[in-house]
């Protein structure tokens, strides 16, 4: 009965830390899978989101205030992902974008410790949330209830935007082939700058919501790069799906494969990772509209 | 058509490899040579990854007791050259040696990890030049050899300290001990055990948690809770301490089990992060800055007016640091290392240190008392109020 009680708790945290991770991964999916750019800033712009969480969520701070920290912490995202996507959009090779982005991290790594110093912040969960309800008899934090709850009801909406409208299907068209759809008379550079500016909105904004959860400090940037890097490998570049199925994933290596295998769990991540790539290299569920030959 | 969409694949598991290795930078400062009369000593402290809060306020501490000694020790002038230790012994060792070879330090002052320490310790007694470790707490790293000396402390010793108080409270119910998965976790769990069982403790379990890639302790804690422990003992430090703290409060594990740990657990910016979910957690540390001494009151008095924040354990041990060193000059006969390691010898007990008076033991380690604290609220932001002395 113990046994069962406590695999059943770790079970319910593994989906709220792969809550977390598939916001914030989703986003660099997208980007990646979509855009072809990789984008390596991609961590610092989940730290911004925690950071604000920092700066404008007080202890015992009302829900209103939580939401709207979270509603600027988008904003912010987006407008960050917009300059960093009229960066990368005339690099074509990965290995540039790369560093450009990574000298990206590195600077803002080095503002964001100038700005709130170098020991370990806290984000307070919003009051409403902040207590612990009983799960199968044991205190478990209403907080990461909530998250998972906005995680899916994000993820639904990111689906259906994606497969069901008109602009998802401009989205699709652009990955499959660049030149075509600019031969219908869309701009492919404004698609990218959508893309870019969601993705990167969700980053913060997962960022902020993982700040009760994750904390705020100096390395998390690289911390949680990281984590979403090996949930989009093992889900597989450029759809929701996989980044979800990769969270998934990786939530559940984190918490229960750790808790059955105590001994191995510096191990169970990147041994993980390496079974999936080696059963299927593209990933789990990689996107069936992955372009052949690049861009035209 | 094939490899090319492999590579996005393959260049992101490349990138999340490369990431799992990061390290740090280093930065250096204006290098000098000691002249007969002037003493030259290499201060090495974290100015850059995760170590850096703790490199900080052992800067300050050093800084603090210069300043109020006129820039003087033992009545010689001090050049302070400096070096970043970075995180590990990959920047940290280098670092050291560069201090030694190229900027002729007569002594070596600092070292907050205990991997770079032992490192670099072989380097140091070559060179003849004494290492006075002012953070890094590997039980063997001072083993009486003339060349190292410590003026922080022991993981085994902290933790022992705690093992007859443990079990004095837990009466006949087990303990379940965790700790980060690394050599200090390690000494930390051993030390403890050692000093618990033999005051009539017995274990319920034992977990090492993933050290720097895990910031989730929930599956650990359930383990805790459902053995038939009656309390916790943890070592963690920096933003492991914030989050595994935190979790215990929220996992309701704060409800049934008390939780103990070496003081590194609640200390400084670690503590205010925490907030009051550390309330009520019991550690063992040899300083605290509640500590109700008079000696202790002007010091706290004089960081706070110069830095405008509390001091810490670390500032403290540099403070004192910078006191042996201090001492030593006064009784050494010249400057060169062979004559401070000798001095550092004959010192004797330091009576006015801000964590009460000390001495260095046979194997060069500090004689010292540890205190228990408890996390109480004091006006409004938790503080280690010190319960009493142990051992």
């Amino acid at each position: 009965m113990g046994w069962l009680d406590a695999n059943l708790i770790s079970v319910l945290n593994g989906f709220a830390l792969a809550a977390l991770l598939f916001l914030i991964a989703v986003g660099l999916s997208l980007v990646f899978g979509t855009m072809d750019v990789l984008n390596l800033a991609h961590g610092s712009l989940s730290l911004i989101g925690a950071y604000l969480g920092v700066a404008l969520v007080d202890e015992d701070a009302s829900l209103g205030v939580f939401v709207l920290a979270a509603l600027l912490a988008a904003a912010v995202g987006a407008a960050l992902g917009a300059a960093l996507a009229a960066m990368t959009s005339a690099i074509n090779d990965h290995l540039r974008q790369a560093l450009l982005t990574l000298g990206v991290a590195l600077i803002a790594a080095d503002v964001l410790r100038e700005l709130f110093g170098s020991d370990p912040e806290r984000v307070s969960a919003p009051a409403a949330l902040a207590g612990s309800v009983d799960v199968l008899g044991r205190p478990y934090p209403v907080y990461r209830l909530s998250v998972v709850a906005v995680a899916v009801v994000i993820g639904l909406v990111l689906y259906v935007v994606l497969e069901r409208t008109q602009a998802g299907a401009i989205v699709r068209a652009t990955v499959a082939d660049r030149g075509m759809v600019e031969a219908i008379g869309i701009r492919s550079q404004v698609v990218l700058l959508g893309v870019f500016g969601v993705g990167a909105a969700l980053a913060t904004l997962g960022g902020l919501l993982a700040g009760p959860v994750l904390g705020a400090r100096p390395g998390l940037d690289s911390t949680v790069l990281l984590l979403a890097l090996v949930v989009v490998v093992v889900g597989g570049l450029g759809s929701v799906r996989g980044a979800l199925l990769g969270a998934l994933l990786v939530g559940q290596v984190q918490t229960l494969g750790v808790s059955l295998l105590p001994g191995q769990a510096s191990y169970l991540l990147f041994g993980a990772m390496a079974l999936v790539l080696l059963l299927r290299p593209r990933g789990l569920l990689p996107s069936p509209y992955a372009h052949a030959g690049g861009h035209a | 058509m094939r490899t090319r969409r492999l590579a996005p694949a393959a260049l992101l598991s490349t990138a999340a490899l490369a990431l799992a290795g990061c390290g740090g930078g280093s930065l250096s400062e204006d290098s000098g040579g000691g002249g007969d009369d002037s003493v030259t000593v290499g201060l090495v402290l974290p100015a850059s990854g995760v170590y850096e809060p703790l490199g900080v306020d052992m800067t300050r501490g050093w800084e603090l007791y210069l300043e109020q000694n006129d820039g003087q020790l033992g009545g010689r002038d001090v050049e302070v050259v400096t070096a970043d230790e970075g995180e590990g012994p990959d920047v940290g060792v280098p670092a050291t040696t560069r201090v030694i070879t190229q900027d002729q330090a007569d002594v070596v002052v600092g070292i907050v990890n205990s991997a770079t320490a032992l490192g670099v310790k072989e380097g140091l007694a070559s060179s003849e030049v004494p290492l006075i470790v002012a953070n890094a707490g590997a039980d063997d790293l001072a083993d009486g050899g003339e060349w190292v000396w410590r003026t922080s402390f022991t993981n085994g010793g902290i933790a022992a300290s705690l093992g007859e108080q443990v079990a004095e409270d837990v009466g006949d119910e087990p303990v379940y001990l965790m700790a980060s998965d690394y050599a200090a976790g390690e000494e930390s769990i051993a030390g403890f055990r050692e000093a618990f069982e033999a005051a009539g403790g017995t274990v319920a379990g034992e977990s090492l948690t993933p050290f720097g890639t895990t910031s989730d302790y929930q599956p650990f804690l359930t383990r805790a809770q459902n053995s038939d422990a009656g309390a916790i003992y943890a070592f963690y430090a920096g933003a492991e301490a914030v989050s595994f703290v935190q979790q215990y409060r929220e996992f309701g594990a704060a409800e049934d089990l008390p939780l103990y740990g070496p003081g590194f657990l609640t200390e400084g910016g670690v503590l205010e992060a925490q907030g009051d979910a550390a309330e009520g957690v019991q550690t063992a540390m040899h300083y605290s800055n509640l500590l109700d001494t008079p000696e202790n009151t002007e010091f706290v008095d004089a960081y706070v007016e110069a830095y405008d924040a509390q001091p810490t354990t670390y500032a403290v041990q540099a403070y004192d640091a910078a006191a042996a060193l201090d001492a030593a000059l006064e009784v050494s006969d010249g400057t060169s290392g062979a004559d401070i390691a000798a001095a550092l010898g004959e010192v004797g007990e330091f009576s006015d240190s801000p964590r009460g008076p000390w001495s260095f033991d046979e194997e060069h380690n500090p004689e010292q008392t540890y205190f228990l604290r408890e996390v109480e609220m004091v006006d409004g932001a938790p503080g280690n109020v010190v319960q009493g002395e142990l051992n």
